[in-house]
């Protein structure tokens, strides 16, 4: 029998309607009083009557009270602002729009948000973080760039690509299998210059929350992990700015109110200007023989967001996303153009239909492309590739009850993809050489999910999700049950556990292991199926005289359909990419992903720990079969992130990072080749073995940083000084194997082999002025 | 673009001074025979056979490192057209530059088109054997070179290589550039399939950057896929080694057999032009 699931919905909401005969709701927003940001976390509470619950990620709540003729009071609170308190009769629906102040200390300015420590011992959530701006603010950072995406390398599960890139290898996932949106517009390359920025400019971003494991019904997509960027909604009290000089980029962002209380916008834009300076070299040299031109490079972004409050009941928000990375080249060879970047777009409208229904529709647009194009007189090369996603989805909040919170939604998105497209030759067409493909699919959604409150003590979060992919010919549908639960012992000490699978049916193909903007994506086809994970974990939140919170997980996840290139796989310029690809396994596994976590007081941060092991094999074309470590296969993970403030204007911030070695494939072995008359001898061409099988040396890294605070007439600034790798230590980012020869007769001599290890970046200071007004 | 990034990476290196000799231990291997056998027709059949080595394994320093990595002592026989030659283990050099080859047969390669070869190689003590395969293809000639002088700077100019390829078999060309002479190291060496073609006419261009009276060598190979494959695997080999964002690559070798072997063997067909730029 065929069962319509709208049906289903209806028929729950009316049975859980019926047990909430004898109680009434008290309902609205909670925002920030300065700038009427929403926000998402927040707790209000019964007092007296052990009733409490969170504002959701729009800043809506929704609490059960049982009706009384007599007034309750409730409390509202939100980390680093001044709880207040109000009372209601609770006779009937109450609709209660609240509005918070921030507590006003410079030492509350960095801090872990999130929800509070109780909430989070309480919690059905787990493998779960959040991260503000501000955090990401204090700690130093590469050249003083902010960056909150590298922020969450230091967090326990979440491994770094390589030195100073923003790669997120997520539980022992690839660095594709995270799902990154940013206000639910998926970005498809969330890096700049090669991976060692991200898009996400620190200025308009509000606050970031990544799931690792645990994840909720309403996220599909991807394997490992779940990364909901939230673009700050700008001031809807007054105007304001705020920007930075740094030794990279410079950044201003303005916001204030269209129309008070109801509206605002926020215009937020980053420029680098590296290009500034090699330009003026550039021509400095101009006309110099021997002088070979500087290659221009540069990146912007530009956030921009508005939202409106339409009435009581509806909110609407549009944001957009533009940045691009560019690189030109000019001389008698090339006339070079490479550049790449995405563009989103969300129209976000939210509706309280009732006290205890939420409903939120939105529509987003996404874009990520590249371009590569070489003119010369007569014949060009033009080469791009691009994906293109188009999504509708409605997610509703119904609270029957304090003991039920549930969602439900739906959504489809239309992709669209270009891949590996080239066209070069002739302008006269005489000469003409075409590769690439296109292709579009069709991904659908529907999920349901209830936080149940069995006891006090008991919380279930139980849901699946139906996901299907269509690419004509090809059609998979799958079902992704989830659920999660938390036994809580006491107020500081509880139990959690959580099983979710995950469906992903677009797939990255990269060949370095590191992310370049020529990585394509590439959807499921009939040969391609969709890759799937499976992952279980357990885990203990104890909470430590309500200053110091403790977290551990273990977990376990498997991977199946998992996509890589055979070995030597050419992907541009083939006809048929699918050929280059080959299918396997892979699983992942940790006993101990430790984090201790101090926000309170002069000292605050955390310490991380995670002991793992990844694995992937079963790929036909790769190691004959056999099971080998992923590159980021680092078996211990430790980073110690601390921020202490001397005083109101002083604060010291510090981290320290000690990862394993990663894997490397290096040559096993070395042969001579000779080649043909005509081209030169080779006296060395290594041979490679099994993957992986070499592990580099360990990487430890220090960074240092000073935030000086102070004022002037017209603006609060703050001066930060960053050293990265402070002990200025040479962390490996390759070894390669170097040959030195001797020109010899009738052939070259070899004089020395030996093994070289490549480092980045040495002791890097950095001085980034912020300010606001 | 691999290759961009990898060049501004090694600028900031180099001026950064962040190399260091590190002191490393690699996976164990065990040594392989490797085969170099090019049948151009002309020439006589001949081939080197040598070993390949653990890669910190020493080199000499003269000519007995040479000794001690050729494989001597083989059998090896080449067949084709119902004919089986015997390959003797006698030693050839070709010069400029120097090319070895420690088994030489007296017989001349022809050059018919489709005969196909097949290789047979009995390692000396027990060390198991080789076999190969190829077939002769047929040369693809160079129809034009042209040569254009530069709108901006009239003093240079480029030269555009023409060939006419067939649009209906899949083809894989070899173009090796040499400037001044034919055994300096080539300006360009570079593989092209013809799958992504769309015209007959293939163009082969250098930048502007030839003179007046410079001499330049055109020569285009017309190669067999398994040597396609061969040569990509190398040159992938060789540029992981260095670069980091360079997926290594294994060996794709076309010679099989019990003694597990490394190498290529193929027939070598190619057509040459040798062009003095004038104006």
């Amino acid at each position: 029998m065929k069962q319509n699931p709208i049906l289903i919905c209806g028929l729950l909401l009316q049975v859980f309607s019926l047990t909430a005969q004898n109680t009434t709701t008290v309902s609205g927003s909670l925002k920030d009083a300065q700038n009427g940001e929403t926000l998402i976390g927040a707790t209000v509470e019964a007092i007296g009557l052990q009733k409490g619950n969170v504002s959701n990620e729009y800043g809506f709540y929704s609490l059960s009270v049982p009706i009384n003729n007599d007034s309750i009071t409730l409390r509202f609170s939100y980390v680093g602002y001044t709880p207040i308190y109000k009372k209601v009769l609770p006779t009937g629906p109450v609709k209660l729009n609240i509005t918070l102040s921030s507590a006003g200390s410079v030492l509350n300015e960095v801090e872990v948000r999130a929800n509070g420590y109780r909430e989070k011992v309480r919690s059905t959530e787990m493998s779960v973080m959040t991260l503000t701006t501000k955090e990401a603010k204090a700690l130093p950072a590469l050249f003083g760039e902010v960056d909150i995406i590298k922020i969450l390398q230091l967090k326990p599960g979440i491994a770094s690509g390589s030195e100073g890139t923003t790669g997120l290898f997520v539980r022992g996932g690839n660095s594709d299998q995270n799902l990154i949106v940013l206000d639910e517009a998926v970005v498809y390359n969330a890096n700049h210059l090669f991976g060692f920025f991200s898009t996400f400019n620190s200025d308009a971003v509000k606050d970031v929350k990544v799931y690792k494991g645990g994840f909720p019904a309403q996220y599909g997509g991807r394997l490992s992990s779940v990364i909901d960027v939230r673009m700050k909604e700008g001031n809807n009290q007054k105007f304001s700015g705020s920007g930075g000089l740094g030794l990279i980029s410079s950044r201003l962002t303005l916001e204030g109110p269209i129309q008070k209380g109801k509206s605002s916008f926020v215009v937020s834009g980053r420029r680098t200007y590296a290009d500034i300076i090699t330009r003026a070299i550039n021509k400095a040299n101009e006309g110099k023989a021997d002088y070979n031109p500087i290659p221009d490079y540069y990146f912007y972004d530009l956030n921009t967001k508005i939202n409106f409050t339409l009435g009581p009941k509806d909110r609407l928000f549009l944001s957009g996303y533009f940045g691009r990375d560019v690189f030109t080249f000019k001389n008698e060879t090339f006339n070079f153009l490479f550049d790449w970047g995405n563009t989103t777009g969300t129209a976000r409208w939210n509706h309280v239909f009732g006290p205890k229904l939420f409903a939120n529709t939105t529509f987003t647009f996404s874009d990520y492309r590249y371009r590569i194009q070489n003119i010369l007189q007569g014949f060009s090369f033009k080469l791009g590739s691009n994906v293109k996603d188009a999504n509708t989805k409605v997610d509703f909040f119904y609270q029957p009850s304090n003991a039920h919170s549930i969602r439900f939604g739906a959504n489809v998105t239309y992709h669209d993809f270009v891949v590996g497209r080239l066209k070069a030759g002739s302008n006269d067409g005489r000469v003409n050489f075409e590769a690439g493909q296109n292709f579009n699919g069709m991904e659908y959604g529907l999920y349901f999910a209830d936080e149940w409150a069995i006891s006090n003590a008991l919380k279930v979060n139980y849901g699946g999700r139906i996901s299907a992919w269509s690419n004509n010919p090809a059609f998979y549908a799958n079902f992704e049950p989830r659920i999660s639960a938390n036994y809580t012992f006491n107020n500081n000490f509880s139990f959690k556990a959580s099983y979710a699978r995950m469906n992903q049916y677009v797939h990255l193909l990269a060949s370095s292991g590191l992310s370049l903007p020529t990585d394509i994506w590439y959807p499921s086809t009939k040969g391609i199926k969709p890759e799937k994970s499976d992952q279980v974990a357990i885990g203990t939140t104890y909470l430590i005289g309500n200053k110091v919170l403790i977290t551990w997980e273990a977990w376990y996840k498997w991977l199946q359909n998992s996509v890589d290139f055979v070995d030597g796989a050419e992907i541009f310029g083939s006809k048929n990419i699918e050929g280059e690809l080959t299918i396997g396994r892979g699983y992942a596994y940790s006993p101990l992903e430790l984090e201790i976590e101090k926000k309170d007081g002069r000292l605050t941060g955390w310490i991380g720990y995670t002991l793992s092991w990844v694995r992937r094999g079963r790929y036909p074309d790769i190691n004959n079969g056999a099971y080998f470590p992923t590159r980021f296969d680092t078996r211990h993970n430790i980073s110690v992130v601390a921020l202490y403030s001397i005083s109101k204007r002083l604060q010291l911030t510090a981290t320290w990072i000690y990862t394993s070695g990663y894997t490397s494939w290096l040559p096993s072995g070395r042969m001579s080749f000779q080649d043909m008359q005509g081209a030169p001898l080779n006296l060395v061409v290594p041979v490679y073995g099994p993957r992986n099988t070499f592990r580099v040396p360990p990487y430890i890294r220090a960074d240092l940083g000073v935030v000086w605070k102070f004022r002037t007439r017209h603006l609060e600034n703050d001066l930060t000084l960053s050293v990265y790798n402070a002990s200025n230590r040479r962390n490996p980012y390759f070894i390669y194997l170097d040959v030195a020869t001797q020109k010899g007769d009738p052939v070259d001599f070899v004089t020395g082999i030996k093994a070289k290890q490549v480092s980045l970046f040495p002791v890097l200071p950095s001085l980034t002025w912020n300010f606001k007004f | 673009m691999k290759n961009l990034l990898f060049l501004g990476l090694v600028l900031f290196l180099f001026a950064c001074n962040l190399t260091k000799d590190v002191q490393i231990k690699l996976p164990d291997y065990s040594q392989q025979p490797v085969v170099e056998c090019y049948l151009e027709p002309g020439k006589p059949f001949r081939l080197l056979l040598s070993r390949s080595y653990s890669f910190f394994d020493p080199f000499g320093l003269d000519s007995s490192f040479i000794q001690k990595t050729v494989i001597q002592g083989a059998t090896i026989t080449i067949s084709y057209d119902g004919k089986t030659i015997q390959v003797p283990n006698i030693l050839s050099i070709e010069a400029n530059p120097v090319k070895l080859f420690n088994y030489t047969a007296t017989e001349i390669v022809p050059a018919t088109v489709g005969t196909e070869y097949i290789l047979n190689i009995t390692l000396p003590d027990g060390g198991g054997n080789i076999t190969g395969r190829t077939q002769m293809v047929k040369p693809v000639p160079i129809d034009s070179i042209v040569v254009q002088w530069s709108p901006d700077i009239d003093s240079l100019a480029r030269a555009l290589t023409y060939i006419t390829d067939d649009t209906k078999t899949t083809d894989y060309y070899r173009r090796l550039l040499n400037y001044s002479t034919l055994d300096s190291f080539p300006q360009q060496d570079f593989l092209a399939p013809d799958r992504i073609s769309t015209t007959a006419l293939v163009a082969f261009g250098t930048g502007y950057e030839l003179k007046e009276g410079d001499t330049i060598f055109n020569t285009i190979y017309h190669i067999e896929k398994p040597y396609y494959d061969y040569l990509e695997s190398v040159q992938l080999s060789i540029a992981a080694n260095f670069n980091p964002f360079a997926q290594p690559s294994t060996i794709k070798s076309n010679v099989t057999g019990s003694a597990n072997p490394l190498g290529i063997f193929t027939t070598l067909v190619y057509d040459r032009d040798t062009t003095i730029i004038k104006k």
